[in-house]
C-alpha cells in the first residue's frame, strides 16, 4: 500500500482580536490507499480544522499558517483557486460535520445533485444529471422520488444520506466523516456507516472518520489518530489503540467510553478539562490532567516515539510499544 | 395554502380593527362635527331645515338618535361598499374621490422609493458581506449609519434647499409632480416631467433607508457562516454562485419579512416629504384635512394608509412564500 494522502507539518492558526491562536500545530499524519483513518479527541481539539484543511476551506478568521498537505502527490496547499475548485469533492469530499444544516434551504435535492455534475463538467443535461442522482440516492436507501424534495422535507437521517451520496458523486479518493452521525441514534448510525463502508469496499476509497466516539471507531477504522489540544499524541492501529494504548490521553480516552462489545465495564473520565489553547504551556500540553505526569514534562516537550508509521508523544507512555502490522 | 388563508385571516382582523378605532375617534373627539358642518353650512347659505340636518347626518353616518351599535355596523358595512362618506371641506367631492389623486402620487412615490431602494439596499449589503473588512465595507456600512441617524426633514430640507430652491443648484422643481397646465404632446413627455418631479422626494426617501444595507449584510454575513456554503464550496461551486443563490438568495428571506415594516416607516416619513418637496400626495392631503378639521377625509386617509401598509404586508408575504419552499408545503 501506498500514501494517498501526506500530511506534513500543518498549522492552522485562528485569528483572534487577542492575537492568532494555533488550533492545529505541526501535524503530520498519512492515509494509504482504501485504509480507513480514525481521528478522535475531544471537543475543540482541532478535529474539525484539520478536515477543512484537507479540502482548504478555511475562510478567515482561519488560515493555513504552514505545511504541505498532498493528495496523489499534488500539493493542495499550492493550488490556484480554480485548480482546487476542480479538485475538491473531484479527488476529496465530506460529510460535514452538521450534514443537516449544510444542504441549501431553498433548493431542490435533484438540483443540488446537478449542480456537483454541472461544476465538474461531467454533464450540463439535466436528464442525465437526475438518472446519476438517482442511482446514488437509492444506494443509501432513500426512495428516487424524494429528488424533487427540498431538505426540510427530510428527517436529519435522511439529510444524512443524501449528504454521504453526494459525497461519493464524484467517486472521490478520500472521503471525510466529520461526526457524519452524531445526531442519529445508535441504530441508525451503524446503518449508514455500515452502508458506507460496503461502498468503500466496492468504490476502492479511503476515508478519514472523525468521531469522539471511540467504540464506532474502533469498529470501523483500520488506524487511530488521537488528538489532543491541536496535536497528534498518538497513531497506532484501532486494535492497539484500544488494548494496548501508550499514550495517557488516548488511554484515558478510551477508558470513557462504554467498552464495545457490552460488557459495561467500568468507565471513567479524564479529570480536568480541555486546554485553552490561547495559553500553551511550557512541556507536555497534557501535563495537567496526566496522571503520569513527571517533572520532566513540565519542562520538555515530549519526544516523538516512532516505529513504522505508529508513533506517540510522551515521556512516560503506558507500556511497551506494540507493534504494527507494516 | 395554509400559509395564505392564515395571513388573510390577519388581514381581515387588522383592518377591521382600523375600522373601528376609526369609527371610534372622532365620536371621542370634543365638538360634533355635524354641529360644525351645520355652522359652516350656516355661515354660507345662511338656512338650515330638519331635512339638511338629516341628509347631512346621513352623508357622515352620524346621528344622536341611533344606538351607537347601529351606527357602528352601518359605518362597516358602507366602508366595505366604498361608501366612505363625503369630505367637509371639498364638499361635492366623497372623501374617496378627494384622496384619490393624491393616493395614486403616494403610491407612485413610495413604490418607486421601494423598489429602488430595495435594490441599492440589497445588492450594497451584499457585496458590502462578500467584501467583509474591505474599505467598501467600512465606507457602506459607516455611511449606512450615518442615514439612519440623519431625521428625515433635515435631509428633506437639506435636499430641498440645494438642488430645488437655490439659486445656483436649483435645477430641480421645487414642487408639484408634474408642471403645472403643461400640455405634453406624448407619453415619453409626460414621464419624463413625472420622473423630473418625483427625483428629489425619491432621491431623499431612497437615502433615508440606506441604513437597510446594515440588515442585508448582516443577514449575508450570518448565511455565509453557515455549513450549507461551506458545503457548497466543497462541491464545486463557483464564487459567484456561492454569493448570490446561496448566500444572497437565503439573505433576502429575512429581508421580505421586514419589508412591511420597512413601509410603515416611509408611510410615516412620506408625509413629511411630500410637505417639504410640497409634493401632493396623501400626505399633503392629509395636512390639508387636518387644517380645515375635515373629519371624514382624515378618516378616510387612515383607512386608506392602513389599507395599504396591510397591501404591502400582503405583498411581501407572497415574495416569502415564493422565496423560501419551507413556507410552501406546510402539513405535507
Ligand atoms: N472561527 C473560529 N475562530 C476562532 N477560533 C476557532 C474558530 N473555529 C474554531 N476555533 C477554535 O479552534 C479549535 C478547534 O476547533 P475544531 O472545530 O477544529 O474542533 P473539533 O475538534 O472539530 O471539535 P468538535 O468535536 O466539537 O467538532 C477550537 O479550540 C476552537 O475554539
Ligand atoms: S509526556 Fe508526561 S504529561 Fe504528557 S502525556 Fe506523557 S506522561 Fe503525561
Ligand atoms: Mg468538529
Amino acid at each position: 500500500m501506498s500514501a494517498l494522502l501526506e500530511v506534513k507539518n500543518l498549522s492552522v492558526d485562528y485569528i483572534t482580536l487577542n492575537g492568532a491562536v494555533r488550533a492545529v500545530d505541526d501535524v503530520s499524519f498519512s492515509i494509504e490507499e482504501e485504509q480507513s483513518m480514525g481521528l478522535a479527541g475531544e471537543s475543540g481539539c482541532g478535529k474539525s480544522t484539520i478536515a477543512y484543511s484537507l479540502m482548504r476551506l478555511h475562510r478567515p478568521p482561519a488560515l493555513i499558517a504552514d505545511g504541505s498537505i498532498k493528495l496523489g502527490g499534488r500539493d493542495i496547499i499550492k493550488m490556484g483557486e480554480e485548480e482546487l475548485r476542480q479538485f475538491r469533492w473531484d479527488q476529496i469530499s465530506m460529510v460535514f460535520q452538521s450534514a443537516m444544516n449544510c444542504l441549501n434551504p431553498v433548493v431542490k435535492l435533484e438540483k443540488q445533485f446537478f449542480e456537483i455534475y454541472k461544476n465538474h463538467g461531467i454533464t450540463k443535461n439535466r436528464q442525465e444529471a437526475r438518472a446519476r442522482a438517482e442511482k446514488l440516492i437509492e444506494i443509501v436507501g432513500i426512495p428516487k422520488e424524494r429528488l424533487n424534495d427540498y431538505p426540510h422535507q427530510f428527517s436529519g437521517g435522511m439529510r444524512q444520506r443524501a449528504v454521504i451520496a453526494m459525497a461519493l458523486a464524484l467517486k472521490p479518493k478520500l472521503l471525510i466523516m466529520d461526526e457524519p452521525t452524531t445526531a442519529l441514534d445508535t441504530v441508525v448510525q451503524r446503518e449508514i456507516l455500515q452502508r458506507v463502508y460496503e461502498l468503500k469496499k466496492e468504490l476502492k476509497f479511503s476515508i478519514l472518520f472523525i468521531t469522539h466516539d471511540l467504540s464506532l471507531m474502533m469498529e470501523f477504522c483500520d488506524n487511530v489518530s488521537i488528538m489532543y489540544a491541536g496535536k497528534i499524541v498518538e497513531q497506532a492501529p484501532a486494535q492497539t489503540i484500544l488494548k494496548n494504548p501508550q499514550h495517557p490521553y488516548s488511554y484515558g480516552l478510551k477508558n470513557s467510553f462504554p467498552s464495545l462489545h457490552g460488557d459495561i465495564g467500568y468507565m471513567e473520565g479524564i479529570p480536568g478539562s480541555p486546554l485553552n489553547m490561547s495559553r500553551i504551556p511550557r512541556g507536555c500540553r497534557f501535563q495537567d490532567r496526566c496522571f503520569r505526569a513527571q517533572d520532566i514534562c513540565f519542562k520538555e516537550v515530549p519526544p516523538r516515539q516512532q516505529r513504522g508509521n505508529d508513533f506517540y508523544d510522551c515521556h512516560n507512555p503506558m507500556g511497551t510499544l506494540t507493534g504494527s502490522r507494516n | 395554502m395554509n400559509y395564505i388563508f392564515k395571513r388573510l385571516g390577519f388581514y381581515l382582523i387588522a383592518f377591521v380593527a382600523a375600522v373601528t378605532i376609526n369609527f371610534f375617534i372622532p365620536r371621542l373627539m370634543p365638538g360634533d362635527p355635524v354641529q360644525m358642518y351645520m355652522a359652516k353650512l350656516y355661515q354660507t347659505s345662511g338656512k338650515i331645515d330638519a331635512e339638511t340636518i338629516a341628509a347631512v347626518e346621513k352623508l357622515f353616518g352620524f346621528s344622536k338618535t341611533k344606538p351607537i351599535i347601529e351606527s357602528y355596523f352601518e359605518y362597516v358595512g358602507s366602508i366595505f361598499q366604498g361608501n366612505w362618506g363625503f369630505s367637509f371641506s371639498q364638499y361635492p367631492l366623497t372623501v374617496i374621490q378627494a384622496l384619490t389623486r393624491g393616493l395614486s402620487w403616494t403610491v407612485f412615490l413610495m413604490g418607486t422609493s421601494l423598489i429602488i431602494s430595495f435594490l441599492i439596499n440589497n445588492l450594497l449589503g451584499i457585496v458590502a458581506a462578500w467584501r467583509r473588512g474591505s474599505k467598501l465595507d467600512s465606507f457602506l456600512t459607516v455611511g449606512g449609519q450615518l442615514m439612519a441617524n440623519i431625521p428625515a426633514v433635515v435631509l428633506a430640507l437639506l435636499i430641498s434647499y440645494t438642488f430645488a430652491r437655490s439659486e445656483k443648484f436649483g435645477i430641480f422643481p421645487a414642487g408639484y409632480a408634474v408642471t403645472p397646465l403643461f400640455r405634453p404632446a406624448n407619453v415619453l413627455q409626460y414621464i419624463g416631467d413625472v420622473a423630473y418631479h418625483a427625483f428629489l422626494p425619491v432621491t431623499c426617501i431612497v437615502m433615508l433607508q440606506l441604513n437597510g444595507i446594515m440588515g442585508m449584510r448582516a443577514n449575508m454575513i450570518n448565511q455565509l457562516g453557515e455549513d450549507f456554503i461551506a458545503m457548497g464550496r466543497a462541491k464545486g461551486v463557483p464564487e459567484y454562485k456561492l454569493m448570490i443563490s446561496y448566500g444572497a438568495r437565503n439573505a433576502l428571506l429575512p429581508v421580505a419579512t421586514t419589508l412591511a415594516m420597512q413601509i410603515g416607516f416611509m408611510l410615516g416619513g412620506s408625509l413629511i416629504i411630500e410637505v417639504v418637496f410640497n409634493y401632493p400626495g396623501l400626505g399633503k392631503v392629509m395636512i390639508g384635512a387636518l387644517d380645515s378639521r375635515d373629519y371624514p377625509l382624515m378618516q378616510g386617509i387612515l383607512l386608506m394608509s392602513t389599507i395599504l401598509m396591510l397591501s404591502a404586508n400582503f405583498i411581501a408575504d407572497m415574495m416569502l412564500l415564493i422565496l423560501d419552499p419551507r413556507l410552501r408545503k406546510q402539513g405535507r
